[in-house]
């Protein structure tokens, strides 16, 4: 939930990056930490598995400046995508004010995007969130991808957004996609905030 | 010393002068930052209390594993210093107290004060909620603006 200083005038925030396994959440992170200036960001946090997978999270505190008044703070987080951590991801999840789902463009990945999106619905009920009235944006990464092995960004819409979140094709190693998915999840989070219906 | 609420000053401020904790943070469960003391740059701040968030967070889902209700301390030492976490529940919700401290002090001594600070916090806190409206309608020209900064686009 954001948390609103209103005598320091400062607003923080928390967006959490969810999705499957190998998916490119922690690759949207190292992008945006490595195209952020260093005055705007803080230590990247990323505690991981010696192999570089995400065990808990990666962790990317953003400064945006003043916004309203108000400076306003991101708290970029990812969960692990494995399906046997999903008692960490519910942990992360705790408190978030949106979700930027990154799933998979590979054809033979669909299983496993359903499979976390399901769980990321299910995650958030256990929180007493419904996601119909939650901020979330998709993000179909790996689009530079051979086209025989991915669907296109509509086939993907097809499959995995029939709620009507605002979604994006994405190549997350080279950021394409990345700074725009940010931008809405962005904006939806502090649209909900104006509305004043999550102010801690 | 910085606090998002200026009702927490008070009892931190006694806290830290009492127990000679060279670090405090109190924070949501979420390791959304509450108050601090002693963290020279805010956004180190953060990482320090999402860190210390999930080390709460998971020993608490290994007590329910257990079986047991929940763990109000943990406390991990160092040869020079040691850091101290537990549950602070204040009218406003549950948050969670992380402190660093060295050898001029002891454990028994953090933790005798640290009790008094959640008994001083529940006294403190207002019983009124907090204004809702945050932010202009126009906000999104300055966001766009922002994003725009922050990536050079």
């Amino acid at each position: 939930m954001s948390l609103v200083n209103f005598t320091t005038r400062e607003i923080t925030c928390k967006i959490v990056y969810y999705g499957p396994g190998r998916s490119g959440k922690t690759s949207n992170l190292h992008y945006i930490y490595g195209r952020v200036p260093e005055s705007r960001r803080g230590r990247m946090v990323s505690l991981a598995t010696q192999t570089d997978r995400t065990l808990f999270f990666d962790f990317l505190p953003l400064d945006l400046g003043v916004i309203s008044g108000f400076t306003t703070r991101f708290q970029l987080y990812t969960v692990p995508g494995q399906a046997y951590y999903n008692s960490t991801r519910k942990l992360v999840l705790q408190g978030t004010d949106g979700v930027v789902f990154v799933a998979d463009s590979q054809a033979r990945r669909q299983d496993d995007n359903i499979e976390s999106l399901q769980n990321l619905q299910h995650n958030l009920l256990q929180q007493g969130v419904d996601i119909r009235q939650f901020p979330v944006v998709m993000q179909y990464n790996k689009q530079d991808l051979p086209q025989d092995l991915i669907l296109t960004t509509d086939e993907m819409d097809d499959m995995l957004n029939f709620r009507g979140f605002r979604s994006f094709g994405a190549d997350a190693l080279r950021g394409i996609g990345v700074f725009e998915s940010l931008k809405a999840a962005s904006e939806q989070v502090l649209k909900r905030l104006a509305a004043g219906s999550s102010v801690a | 010393m910085r606090a998002i609420e200026s009702w927490v000053t008070g009892p931190l401020q006694t806290f830290v002068n009492e127990s000679a904790a060279r670090l405090t943070l109190l924070m949501t469960g979420s390791g959304q930052v509450i108050a601090q003391h002693g963290f020279a740059r805010s956004l180190d701040v953060m990482s320090a209390a999402a860190l210390g968030a999930g080390i709460m967070a998971s020993s608490q889902e290994i007590a329910h594993l257990i079986g047991w209700p929940e763990f109000q301390v943990l406390v991990h030492q160092g040869s020079r210093h040691s850091h101290f976490l537990a549950l602070v529940d204040v009218p406003a919700g549950r948050w969670i107290g992380l402190v660093v401290f060295g050898r001029e002090t002891k454990l028994g001594v953090v933790r005798y004060f640290f009790d008094r600070m959640i008994d001083e916090l529940a006294t403190a806190a207002p019983r009124t909620p907090p204004p809702r409206k945050v932010l202009a309608a126009d906000f999104e020209t300055e966001l766009h603006r922002s994003l725009r900064t922050l990536f050079g686009r």
